[in-house]
C-alpha cells in the first residue's frame, strides 16, 4: 500500500473513531455518518468474502472445469433462499434437513464427548489419586465437586426447593455467583483493553507522519458541538422572546 | 445539608467519568509509567511450557480467527506465541476462519519471520481463508490437502519444504488457536479430544472464565486470557510489545473503577446513616 493511502487510511480510522465515540457526549450527525458508513461497509465486505472466498473457488471454478458434483451442494444452498419466495418455500425444506442432519451428527457426538463425560470423567477422575495430590489439590478438587453438585441441584427443578435441596441450591447460587463476578471482571477488563486498543491507534494517527489526523479532526468536533451549542442556546432565546 | 452534598455525587453527569477514564486511559500510551506486572498465570505459564519443550522442527498449526474488533487483546497474544515459536526454530502453519483475519495475519507476517530469519514456504505457511470451520477440521483429520492444496499466495502446498512430512493432525505437535469467537470450542471437540491432539488458546478476557472446566480436565493444555495473558507470555519470552504496554492503561483504569466503586459505597453507607 502507497504511503499517501496509509495517511488517508489513518485520517478515515481516527475520524470514524471519534464520530462514533462523540455518541458518549451527545448524539450528533457525524456519529449517524460513522454509525450507517459501519453497516454499509460491513455488508460490503462480507459480500466480497462469500463472492472471493466461497462463490468464485468452491462454486465457480469447479464448474468452469467441469466437476458437476459442485452443483448438489449449491442446489441445496440455493434452495434455502426459497423460503423468501411463498409459493416454492417447500423446497427450503431439503436444505434444512441436510443442514439439520449434518450438524445434528457433528455436533451431538462431540458434544456429549466433550462437554459431558470428559467433565464428569474431570470433576471424578482426581478422587481416584487423592493420597498423591497435595492438601490444595484435594481441597480444589473437593470444591469443583460440591460446586457442581450444588449448581446442578439449583437447576433441577422436579423437586420442590425445600428443606435440604434448598440449602443445597442456595450453595449454588453462591457457586454462580463467583462465576458472574469473575466473569464480569474480565468483561471489564476486555473493555478496557479494547478502548485501550482505540486510542493507542489514535496517539499514532496523531503523529506528524498522518499530519497531526486526531488532533484535527478531535477540535472541529469540538468547535462543531461549541457552535452547535451557542446556535442551539441562541435559537431557544429567540424562541422565547417571540411567545 | 452534608446529606444533600454527598447526594448529589450520584447526581453527577457520566460524562465526566468517561472524560476522566479516557485521560487515564490515554496517559500512560503518552508517558509510559512501568508499572510492574509481576504475576504469571499457572495456565499462561503451562501454554509457555508446552511450546517450550516441543523439539526443533515439529510442525504447529496457529489458527488465528480475530479480527479487529478483539485485536487489542488477541493480536499481541498471536505475535507473542509466533515470535516463541520462530525463536524454538519450529515449522508454523497458519489457517484462519475468520475472514477478518486475513489483513491482520498479514500484518504479523509483514514483519515478524524476518526478525527471525525465516522464510515463507520453507518455515512457515499461510493457508487461505475457509468458510464452515468444522468441515474444513474434520477433512485436515483424513488429508489436509484435500482442503488446503494451495497456500495464500496460489502455491502448491504439497510442495513447500514447510509441509514435508504433514498430512494429517498425526504429523503435527500441537494446535494454537487465538480466537475472539467459539472457534476453540471447536478444535477442543472436533481436533483436540477426537483425535489426542494438544490444544493451547488463547482468548479475549470475556470467554476466558468460561474455558476454566477444560482447563481442569486437561482437554487445554494451556490459555492466554485477554491483554494480561499477552503481557504474561510476552514477559516470558522477554520480548516486551503491546500486551506489557497495555498493561500500564489497564492497571490504572482498574484503580479508577476500584476507586469510584469504593468511593460511592462508603458515600451511600453515610447518607444511610447520617
Amino acid at each position: 500500500m502507497s504511503e499517501t493511502w496509509m495517511i488517508i487510511g489513518g485520517w478515515v480510522a481516527a475520524g470514524l473513531t471519534i464520530f462514533l465515540f462523540s455518541f458518549l457526549y451527545k448524539d450528533n450527525p457525524f456519529f449517524k455518518v460513522a454509525e450507517h458508513l459501519y453497516l454499509g461497509a460491513g455488508m460490503g465486505w462480507w459480500f466480497q468474502v462469500y463472492t472471493y472466498n466461497i462463490l468464485g473457488p468452491k462454486v465457480w471454478t469447479p464448474l468452469m472445469a467441469h466437476d458437476w458434483m459442485v452443483l448438489i451442494p449449491s442446489i441445496l444452498g440455493i434452495s434455502l433462499v426459497t423460503q423468501f419466495i411463498p409459493k416454492i418455500s417447500w423446497m427450503s425444506r431439503y436444505g434444512f434437513t441436510f443442514l439439520m442432519g449434518y450438524g445434528s451428527g457433528l455436533a451431538i457426538p462431540a458434544s456429549l464427548s466433550t462437554d459431558f463425560l470428559n467433565q464428569i470423567g474431570g470433576t471424578i477422575s482426581p478422587f481416584a489419586s487423592l493420597h498423591t495430590m497435595s492438601g490444595f489439590s484435594i481441597f480444589n478438587s473437593l470444591l469443583v465437586a460440591a460446586g457442581v453438585v450444588c449448581v446442578l441441584f439449583y437447576f433441577f427443578f422436579s423437586l420442590e426447593h425445600k428443606g435440604s435441596v434448598k440449602k443445597i441450591s442456595n450453595v449454588g447460587i453462591y457457586f454462580l455467583m463467583v462465576y458472574f463476578g469473575a466473569a464480569f471482571g474480565n468483561t471489564v477488563m476486555a473493555r478496557f483493553s479494547l478502548l485501550y486498543g482505540r486510542f493507542d491507534d489514535l496517539y499514532s494517527f496523531s503523529s506528524q507522519h498522518y499530519f497531526y489526523a486526531s488532533q484535527i479532526i478531535l477540535a472541529c468536533m469540538a468547535a462543531y458541538f461549541l457552535l452547535h451549542g451557542l446556535l442551539g442556546k441562541k435559537k431557544d432565546e429567540g424562541e422565547e422572546a417571540a411567545h | 445539608m452534608l446529606k444533600e452534598k454527598l447526594q448529589k455525587f450520584f447526581k453527577i453527569d457520566r460524562r465526566w467519568i468517561f472524560l476522566l477514564l479516557a485521560i487515564i486511559l490515554f496517559i500512560p500510551i503518552v508517558k509510559p509509567i512501568g508499572l510492574p506486572n509481576k504475576t504469571i498465570s499457572k495456565d499462561t505459564q503451562n501454554a509457555y511450557n508446552f511450546l517450550d519443550k516441543l523439539p526443533a522442527g515439529s510442525f504447529v498449526l496457529f489458527s488465528l480467527d480475530y479480527d479487529p474488533s478483539t485485536r487489542p487483546e488477541l493480536h499481541p497474544q498471536a505475535v507473542a506465541m509466533l515470535r516463541h515459536a520462530f525463536s524454538k526454530n519450529l515449522r508454523v502453519g497458519v489457517v484462519t476462519y475468520l475472514a477478518g483475519a486475513t489483513g491482520l495475519i498479514g500484518q504479523i507476517f509483514e514483519k515478524i519471520p524476518a526478525e527471525y530469519d525465516k522464510v515463507n514456504g520453507r518455515d512457515y505457511v499461510i493457508f487461505p481463508y475457509m468458510a464452515n470451520a468444522v468441515a474444513v477440521m474434520t477433512q485436515m483429520s483424513s488429508d489436509l490437502y484435500g482442503i488446503y492444496d494451495k497456500d495464500q499466495d496460489g502455491k502448491d502446498t504439497r510442495t513447500l519444504p514447510v509441509m514435508q512430512g504433514i498430512k494429517t493432525y498425526k504429523d503435527m505437535a500441537l494446535v494454537v488457536n487465538i480466537t475472539g469467537t467459539s472457534m476453540l470450542d471447536y478444535w477442543v471437540a472436533y481436533v483436540g479430544d477426537k483425535y489426542k491432539m494438544p490444544v493451547i488458546g488463547g482468548v479475549t478476557a470475556i470467554s476466558q472464565p468460561g474455558y476454566g472446566p477444560y482447563l481442569q480436565t486437561g482437554q487445554l493444555k494451556g490459555l492466554l486470557g485477554g491483554m494480561k495473558g499477552a503481557a504474561e507470555y510476552e514477559s516470558l519470552i522477554k520480548t516486551p510489545g503491546k500486551g506489557t504496554s497495555g498493561i500500564d492503561a489497564l492497571n490504572l483504569a482498574h484503580l479508577l473503577v476500584l476507586i469510584l466503586i469504593l468511593t460511592s459505597n462508603i458515600i451511600l453507607l453515610v447518607i444511610r446513616y447520617l
